[in-house]
């Protein structure tokens, strides 16, 4: 190839390259604006803070993010020790090179199975086989088990970068396993298991399937006051009102609720970037 | 230029040599090894290792990279049990006791037997947490009394003078030969009977290796010492015996004095000689 030819070349994979950023940008772009153009008409404190009426389309959406915020917070009570306690086994314990690959098809399998099976899985398991009924407690049990492989890499890759030096010399200094995880691995995997969560949580609230069936209801609901009864959140709300979409006044609210959920969502991720920028540069 | 370097090189150490010889020797026995064999799966590592090291003193291995001197360093104080491959049998004593007996609580062990690496490696944390991290763990978190221990260790480390004003800034902001100082008042600091040194001056300035060196003759005093190192002046200059390895054998051990200036192997005399390694 002569110098011209592998100038052009150079040029054109930067094209291509630059391009590819460009339209992910402005995919992007229009969402977010899109979203913020029709729904910032809706956001008002009345529509923040009181309950819903007329199945959504009068009313505000306080319940709703009363109920995903109380949804996403039982998720992670739920998930994060087992989330810990898997990626520690994984790391420190399983040792067998067959076992550890077969650990890895496992959580990426789970990792890839779709929402909505785990919302059929929800409603078969708890539903049909235990007589749970609609229960919230159910969807977040749910949830959890579907963010659990996200919390579990993100920790495990955490436990996993720490030099093996630290380790050794904390075996040197006469630590037993216990004291070694409790006190040089947990600390330093604590931050990549809240940035697992914490996007693992951002992909939780916006999920509607898995939790249709089983723990949510569309209207007339508040706070539960115990493990069972149904809840409300913004997702399944959304649902309700888009199938309401030829009253100007639900889609409005549908858009309006949509804002609130995006600003969850890129709350959580802001969050976990933070996370993710703190723990590079730990061992420095 | 360079062969007048080497020259002085080998006065200096001839002298150092002479004055060892003179010392007179009263030995007890701290570490018995008898019988040792390690392998890595099918591979041997280590052959039929036997030998003793004395009480307040300090042992050198020396052989070339590969010839298993880290590996027999890791077996005093079982660290060589974090390898899943490793399978070992003989006898290590230490004061009479079998250490890979299966009673054994090896993080007892270790406790007794402290260990440096080669690569400088304190925690991220301040110079203080760092030497108290081996008295905290055994959950004694008295203000007073570990005030007191962690600055006897950086005493004993030759470093607190250097970061008595700053012991709560972080340990990694301290230089390559200090942060390898404060590994060692860490060691110290839990009062251990032996220090195994894993080539502790080999990632240092020649600066800071003499304060290591130097270090080690002090230590001498209450701890018993084996350190692993390439450099043959350091074995001549801090131990008083030496062991050389070759391929995961003892080839030969004896004083430092003997090995040197009078080996009873050719294999030694051509290693220290510098025909090969």
């Amino acid at each position: 190839m002569n110098r011209n030819s592998r100038y052009a070349a150079n040029y054109l994979f930067t094209a291509v390259v630059w391009s590819a950023v460009i339209i992910c940008c402005a995919l992007l772009c229009f969402l977010l604006s899109t979203i913020i153009w029709n729904g910032v008409y809706a956001l008002s404190f009345k529509f923040l803070l009181s309950p819903a009426s007329g199945f959504g389309a009068n009313g505000g959406i306080i319940y709703q993010i009363t109920g995903s915020i109380l949804l996403i917070a039982v998720t992670a009570i739920i998930s994060l020790p087992i989330a810990l306690g898997v990626a520690i086994y994984k790391s420190e314990f399983l040792k067998s090179c067959r076992l550890q690959r077969l650990s890895n098809l496992l959580i990426y399998g789970l990792n890839g199975v779709p929402s909505v099976i785990f919302g059929i899985f929800g409603l078969i398991f708890f539903v049909n086989l235990l007589g749970a009924g609609i229960s919230w407690f159910a969807g977040a049990i749910i949830l959890a088990i579907m963010i659990l492989p996200t919390i579990v890499l993100s920790t495990y890759q955490a436990i996993n970068s720490i030099p093996t030096i630290y380790r050794e010399s904390a075996q040197a200094l006469g630590l037993d396993t216990w004291q070694i995880i409790t006190r040089v691995l947990l600390p330093q995997g604590l931050d990549g298991a809240i940035t697992g969560l914490l996007i693992g949580l951002a992909r939780a609230i916006g999920e509607t399937a898995p939790i249709m069936f089983v723990a949510t209801a569309f209207s007339g609901v508040d706070i539960p006051d115990s493990l069972n009864g149904p809840i409300t959140t913004l997702p399944t709300h959304i649902l309700a009102l888009a199938k309401q979409a030829t009253d100007a006044q639900a889609l409005q609210n549908a858009w309006g609720a949509g804002l609130v959920l995006l600003c969850l969502v890129m709350l959580l991720g802001f969050a976990a970037l933070m996370g993710r920028i703190r723990l590079k540069t730990r061992w420095q | 230029m360079a062969s007048q370097e080497l020259r002085t090189h080998a006065i200096d150490m001839s002298s150092v040599l002479r004055a060892k010889g003179n010392q007179k020797e009263h030995n007890e026995t701290c570490i018995k090894i008898e019988n040792l064999n390690l392998f890595y799966g099918d591979k041997q590592a280590l052959h039929n290792i036997n030998m003793e090291m004395p009480k307040k003193k300090v042992t050198a291995y020396i052989g070339p990279s590969g010839c298993g001197k880290s590996t027999l360093l890791r077996c005093i104080n079982r660290m060589n049990d974090l390898v899943d491959s490793a399978r070992i049998d003989g006898k290590i004593l230490l004061d009479n006791e079998n250490i890979n007996d299966k009673a054994v609580n090896v993080a007892a062990l270790r406790r007794r037997v402290g260990m440096v690496f080669q690569k400088p490696n304190p925690f991220p944390k301040s110079v203080f947490e760092n030497v108290a991290y081996g008295l905290r763990i055994q959950g004694i978190n008295g203000k007073r009394i570990l005030e007191e221990t962690v600055e006897n260790a950086l005493r004993g480390a030759a470093l607190w003078d250097e970061v008595k004003d700053r012991i709560n800034d972080n340990a990694l902001g301290l230089s390559g030969g200090q942060q390898q100082r404060l590994v060692i008042a860490r060691a110290i600091a839990i009062e251990p009977e032996v220090l195994l040194l894993d080539e502790p001056a080999s990632a240092l300035d020649p600066i800071s290796t003499l304060k290591i060196e130097e270090l080690i003759n002090e230590l001498k005093e209450k701890y018993t010492i084996i350190i692993v190192t390439h450099n043959m002046q350091q074995a001549a200059r801090v131990s008083d015996y030496t062991a050389f390895m070759y391929m995961g054998e003892l080839v030969e051990m004896g004083t430092t004095s003997q090995l040197f200036t009078n080996p009873g192997k050719k294999q030694t005399e051509d290693y220290i000689t510098g025909r090969y390694g």
